[in-house]
């Protein structure tokens, strides 16, 4: 700010005739005039180095900076923190006049030096300072010390003065340490080649680097923080506030290059920038559209159907979608899609076949079929090594890129109905139901040649019992590495989906009847439950969605699509818009954070975004997920062909068993 | 209509389609191994997994007539026996709603 700014300022409301803009951006606010970002230098403008002494001091009553309310905000700690921020972006002089005018000191003058100290290497000094700052604890004192030796060890090091460093090794950081480990480390590094080699070793940026500022936010950890405040405090304390409210915005979905935050008000965005209106409807299966997955680069949609093809359609850069491939000649119905990270290849399940696809000829490059039962999951690790398969056979296999079979992680404890590897590559967590192995039975063998009856009304008490209902549901967490079972859950109702959320610590899984459960991986607990969609007996699936995932999405066996706020739970949106039979699954586009597609029994899949302008009317996004555009093949016969069951041809099969039954006495 | 796995059983004994192995019923649900089908022997279940069921229709049994429908397995859609919707004989209401199996289609599976 310009201390040589001209003229006196005759403003009677603190505030100066010549406004100057701080950053060039919105100076009219509320539609009053410029005071709003400006600065205010005041009467003082010009002339605060002769009249410093003038500035009178304030004194307040009481200690809290408003005595009529109960914030219990310290007027002395705001007022640092006020002259703490000052300094940092360098408004000195203002940060001294308040210092004056109110009476408290940013720090002590021991504070100030010892920070000097550190910052220009004056390493005696800083001992000696040290002892002033009220670390009261010895064992602190003793490790603020060692912080203190270390630094000045390397530093010796890198300047090559070896005689030195060694001196101090052996009579400052040796009596301190208690750590031998860390001082074996230390004393290796006398060994190193050359300065470049010592800065690797040591995982130390150097003298000229950033390691004193470092040191000194080390050595915070010792001096309390009311003699010496951790950097930049009220920043810290803004971006938690920061945080705390997005994580209250119900609607949290800015575009990402938009910071959309300001301290003005609380942050609040707008249900309008919510995707839920149709605006394409996909309609190119012939039956029931099971699964759908986005590409990386949020260009294609893949869809999984059990008229046994996949589908990959092209996101439109301006008009219509298109389908990009058709890929056909799965034996069965398609259950699981996964693209490759870099997209090139796409993984297709059908039964217990897994194909991969070239994704831009279509051609199919092999057919695994190590499995013997149904693939229920294929899930590509992060760093696109290779992949990993799980089954209802109980199998889990590691295949490399290639589809080389890798490694079978042999049979497992449950029947795997849906996995997922962390995205951080520690875990891989599965779901299924468990399996009783024969030796756990402990019903009795019945004697050969039975030929019990049960007569009529059934004779009470031997009826034999009925399957019991699978109820010894599992979730399993593996460590990736060593393949040792971290976290086994037993989990009542079945569970159909698992997705993981992008910073590694929940799992996302579908639960029946009617939930999904958050999972804390880390914690190892249940984090929430979202609540409202239907699940009975078909696999339903969710994910997260939007900016860092802030959303959830489910199908429904009501045909609705259902998406909750992740932090509260709260139910946003009940979607309606698909016709008879469940919403399979859902999918957010990664790359489109307003955009996810819902696939339905319907034969179709519908993509949900935002109004189109924000400013529309409220009205039209009611209307029922009325689609805006509808996809090609609008005219085609969509007339449902009787209700088919899987895989089976009744032509070939009704050539009627003329029954002989039994001769039964 | 919608996704869903086949069932599993558990048990010492279980019986799967001999084509595809899939799982039908286990040893502790069999009610009668004294039944005769097309193909021969055929077993009586109270419970059964993994089956379509057909249209109904009437047919003359060695035990008097009965509405049955024929089931199929899921997963291959073989013809694997019927079920009992109703039997016309008093003496054979037993059956209603319970299966027949035919042993020459059944395999042993886990
Ligand atoms: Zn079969």
């Amino acid at each position: 700010m310009g201390l040589g700014d001209p003229g006196p300022s005759s403003s009677t409301n603190g505030y100066p005739s010549n406004t100057v803009s701080v950053n060039g951006n919105g100076v009219v606010c509320n539609g009053h005039v410029a005071t709003n970002g400006t600065i205010a230098n005041g009467k003082s403008n010009g002339v605060h180095k002769l009249h410093r002494k003038s500035v009178m001091r304030v004194d307040l009553p009481g200690t809290m900076l408003y005595d009529d309310d109960d914030s219990f905000v310290n007027r002395e700690e705001f007022v640092r923190l006020v002259i703490q921020s000052l300094r940092d972006v360098g408004y000195t002089e203002s940060a001294k006049t308040l210092e004056a005018e109110s009476g408290y000191l940013l720090e002590t003058q021991e504070v100030a030096q010892f920070r000097q100290y550190i910052l220009h290497g004056h390493w005696a000094k800083a001992e000696v300072a040290l002892t002033r700052l009220g670390v009261h604890d010895e064992a602190s004192l003793l490790e603020a010390k060692f912080l203190i030796s270390e630094q000045k060890y390397l530093e010796l090091l890198e300047a090559n003065k070896t005689t030195a460093a060694l001196y101090v090794l052996r009579n400052e950081l040796a009596p301190l340490d208690a750590d031998s480990d860390h001082l074996h480390m230390l004393s290796s590094l006398i060994m190193c080649s050359d300065p470049d080699d010592l800065r690797q070793r040591a995982s130390w940026d150097g003298t000229l680097g950033s390691s004193r500022h470092h040191l000194l936010n080390n050595l915070h950890r010792y001096i309390p923080s009311s003699v010496m405040i951790p950097p930049r405090r009220f920043s810290t304390l803004i971006q938690q506030a920061r945080l705390y409210q997005r994580s209250r915005c119900l609607y949290h979905n800015p575009p990402s290059n938009s910071t959309a935050f300001s301290m003005y008000t609380d942050h609040q965005c707008n249900k309008s920038a919510l995707p839920r209106l149709t605006t394409t409807i996909l309609d190119g299966h012939v039956d029931e559209v099971w699964n759908i997955e986005w590409s990386h680069d949020g260009s294609y949609l893949a869809s999984a159907s059990k008229d046994r093809n996949v589908i990959i359609w092209q996101v439109p850069s301006s008009h219509d979608w298109t389908t990009h491939l058709m890929l056909k000649d799965h034996p069965y119905p398609v259950g699981c899609l996964a693209w490759s990270i870099d997209d090139s290849l796409l993984l297709t399940s059908a039964e217990h076949f897994i194909k991969i696809w070239n994704t831009k000829t279509g051609v199919c490059l092999r057919t695994l079929e190590d499995h013997t039962e149904t693939v229920t999951a294929l899930a590509w690790l992060p760093d696109g090594s290779g992949f990993i398969s799980g089954g209802l056979d109980r199998k889990v296999v590691h295949w490399d890129a290639d589809g080389k079979l890798k490694e079978s992680w042999g049979v497992t404890a449950i029947r795997v109905t849906d996995l997922a590897v962390t995205p951080d590559l520690t875990r891989l967590v599965t779901i299924g139901m468990h399996h009783q192995s024969l030796t756990e039975s402990s019903a009795p063998p019945r004697p050969p040649g039975d030929h019990a009856i049960y007569g009529p009304g059934g004779g009470g008490g031997i009826g034999p019992s009925t399957a019991p209902r699978s109820s010894n549901n599992r979730l399993i967490v593996y460590d990736l590495a060593t393949k040792q079972v971290l976290t086994s859950v037993r989990m009542e109702g079945e569970l159909t989906s698992v997705k993981i959320s992008q910073n590694s610590q929940f799992a996302l899984i579908n639960h029946s009847p009617d939930e999904i459960h958050l999972w804390d991986l880390k914690a190892g607990r249940l984090a929430r439950k979202f609540a409202g969609q239907r699940q009975g007996r078909h696999v339903i699936r969710s994910c997260f969605g939007g900016i860092d995932g802030n959303f959830i999405v489910s199908g429904s066996e009501d045909g609705k699509v259902y998406l909750w706020h992740r932090d509260t739970g709260a139910l946003l949106e009940v979607l309606p818009g698909h016709g008879e039979g469940s919403v399979n699954s859902v999918a957010w586009n990664p790359r489109h954070e307003r955009m996810f597609a819902s696939c339905s029994d319907d034969f179709t899949i519908r993509i949900w975004e935002p109004m189109m302008s924000e400013t529309a009317d409220e009205s039209l996004t009611d209307a029922g997920g009325a689609s805006m555009a509808e996809g090609f093949d609008k005219g085609k016969d969509r007339s449902r062909q009787q209700e088919q069951h899987w895989n089976v041809d009744p032509a070939t099969n009704h050539s009627g068993v003329s029954g002989i039954d039994g001769a039964s006495s | 209509m919608g996704m869903s796995y086949r069932r599993y059983l558990t048990g010492e004994r279980i019986y799967g389609c001999s084509k595809c192995k899939t799982h039908l019923a286990a040893l502790h649900s069999m009610v009668s191994r004294a039944f005769n089908g097309q193909h021969g022997r055929a077993y009586l279940f109270k419970f059964v997994v993994n089956v379509i069921e057909g249209e109904p229709n009437d047919r003359p049994m060695t035990t008097g007539n009965h509405t049955v429908r024929d089931i199929f397995c899921c997963k291959c859609g073989t013809t694997l026996g019927w079920k009992y919707d109703r039997a016309y004989e008093p003496s054979q209401k037993y059956k209603e709603g319970m299966f027949i199996l035919e042993r020459n289609l059944l395999v042993d599976v886990q």
